[in-house]
């Protein structure tokens, strides 16, 4: 067995997987739950001024059969008392000393409700803090959360408010309602951040109900702009953990999250650079015991390449993400039919007719039966028919020797420059 | 035409120059494509010949000729 301890940025866990600050980790009970069950840390749903919140909260967005596709919700910060809260804390670390305990914490811009908050959770013994500037809804109408998060300033500044007092590693939680998340990243950074966390939930509108016009979720007929989260918001937040991981300003560790469900996506976000990942929807879809899997997979996994400790393949893909203007333009693949697996459902044909570049042939054998094959030299590899197919192993794409030497377009456009400047010399 | 054998209409242009002792010497590219200028030196005279370049792929070929060439 490998061992799957993480250590971010000091915060000891004994796997991880932790649980995203969020309803499942909104009381003493369900974090000592999640932790019988498993999981190495908990982001304490975030503490804050104790607000209202509404009924109802929630809508899933289902797609072919998938109940739980992408989940939203308008629900705020904790509606409980932060004196509960905080002896619940307390009680739960008690219990499980060895596990994490993370307070996620949200309030107004100001330096002195910084330092209050900060010193309140550190006195119950919690491991480290998460700063929430990341919640679209709600709070960000009152001037917190996202509504912060997204000026990078007010990140640096109440990042560094909160590290003025703080003596265990602070988190800092990053909006994805931004266009590039890795300049509130390095604001926090510059705040003196110990580590980040990716990402909290992106704005939207889960649906409309064409009977009655109501928003889903509605309250009392009235809808509100809410946060997505869940399967469909993975590759969003995969490519803002990569982002930020391959920053060179950015040397903080990072804790991914968005959409993971399963012990691969934990190893995506790890390869791409998270030093441990957080779950919210996919618990709330099937509890607590998916970690289960998580652990037993995650095992396997690690076992099976000989890779001793977990840490071991954070940031192992990292240096794979880079720029378009670094790919070889002169790399090749295209599409190849195996005619003994394929069903004749002519999906493929289709998609590049009509989408692509008209290079699958409808051909007939000797026999007069009817096959496809792709025209390889017009085949521009898209992927589009391997995607559409509904047959494993129908089609493969097939690299093809490069005719020419790899080329990217970064260095093509050095040549060109070269070139042009070698004209004035003549 | 496929596209394809466009490209390998225009491949085999800039081959045959290639072929003849020619050289890229500049290259302009607008919407309509790359105008590729070549040039080559024979007993002190200076020819010069142009392409108009428009596939995507002979503009990779054409490309990569000259990244061997600088
Ligand atoms: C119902 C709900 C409530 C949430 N409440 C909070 C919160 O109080 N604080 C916070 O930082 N994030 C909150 N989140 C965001 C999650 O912590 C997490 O960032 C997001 O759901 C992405 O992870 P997932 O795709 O695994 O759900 C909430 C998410 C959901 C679904
Ligand atoms: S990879 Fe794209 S271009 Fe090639 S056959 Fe498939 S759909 Fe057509
Ligand atoms: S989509 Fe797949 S199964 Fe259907 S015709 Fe094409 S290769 Fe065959």
């Amino acid at each position: 067995m490998a061992n799957l301890t993480t250590n971010l940025a000091g915060i000891q866990s004994p796997n991880p997987f932790w649980l995203a600050s969020a309803p499942p980790t909104n009381s003493g009970y369900q974090v000592q739950r999640a932790f019988e069950a498993g999981w190495g840390g908990a982001v304490w749903k975030t503490l804050g001024d104790p607000i209202l919140n509404v009924s109802s909260r929630f809508a899933a967005v289902g797609f072919n059969g998938q109940r739980v596709a992408g989940f939203n919700n308008i629900e705020l910060i904790t509606d409980r008392p932060l004196e509960v809260n905080l002896k619940e804390i307390y009680e739960t670390k008690k219990k499980f000393p060895n596990h994490a305990i993370i307070a996620s914490l949200m309030v107004e811009p100001q330096q002195e409700k910084w330092h209050e908050i900060v010193k309140k959770v550190e006195d119950v013994g919690v491991d480290g803090l998460e700063l929430n500037f990341g919640c679209p809804h709600g709070m960000a109408e009152r001037g917190m959360g996202a509504a912060s998060g997204q000026v990078p300033d007010l990140v640096e500044k109440q990042t560094y408010w909160a590290k003025e007092v703080a003596q265990t590693p602070v988190i800092v939680k990053l909006t994805p309602n931004i266009t590039d998340i890795t300049v509130t990243a390095e604001a926090a950074v510059r705040g003196g951040a110990d580590a980040v966390s990716m990402i909290n939930t992106i704005n939207s509108l889960a649906g409309v109900d064409i009977h009655s016009w109501n928003t889903i979720p509605h309250v009392a007929g009235k809808g509100a702009h809410g946060g997505y989260c869940g399967p469909a918001v993975k590759p969003i937040a995969l490519n803002m953990v990569a982002e930020c991981a391959r920053s060179p300003f950015i040397n903080v560790p990072i804790s991914g999250m968005g959409g993971v469900s399963n012990w691969q996506e934990a190893v995506e976000f790890m390869l791409m650079g998270a030093a441990g990942v957080q779950v919210c929807t996919a618990a709330m879809h099937h509890g607590f015991r998916i970690v289960e899997d998580m652990i037993q997979g995650l095992n396997y996994y690690l076992d099976e390449r000989g890779i001793k400790k977990v840490s071991d393949i954070v940031g192992k893909a990292v240096s794979k993400y880079s720029d378009w203007g670094n790919l070889d333009l002169n790399y090749k693949v295209v599409a190849r039919i195996d005619p003994d697996t394929c069903i004749n459902c002519n999906k493929c044909h289709i998609s590049c007719e009509d989408t692509s570049h008209q290079c699958i042939d409808m051909l007939k054998d000797p026999s007069g039966k009817s096959y496809l094959k792709v025209r390889e030299e017009d085949c521009v590899g898209c992927n589009l028919c391997s995607i559409v197919c509904p047959v494993d192993g129908a089609i493969s794409m097939v690299e093809l020797p490069n005719e020419q030497p790899p080329m990217t377009w970064n260095e093509r456009q050095a040549a060109l420059q070269a070139t042009a400047v070698q004209r004035l010399d003549v | 035409m496929s596209s394809y054998h466009e490209y390998m209409a225009e491949r085999e242009k800039i081959d045959f120059l290639l072929q003849k002792g020619f050289k890229i010497t500049a290259v302009t590219e607008n919407l309509s494509g790359a105008f590729v200028t070549f040039e080559r030196t024979e007993n002190n005279q200076t020819e010069q010949e142009a392409l108009h370049i428009l596939t995507a792929d002979a503009r990779k070929y054409f490309s990569s000729v000259l990244i061997q060439q600088v």
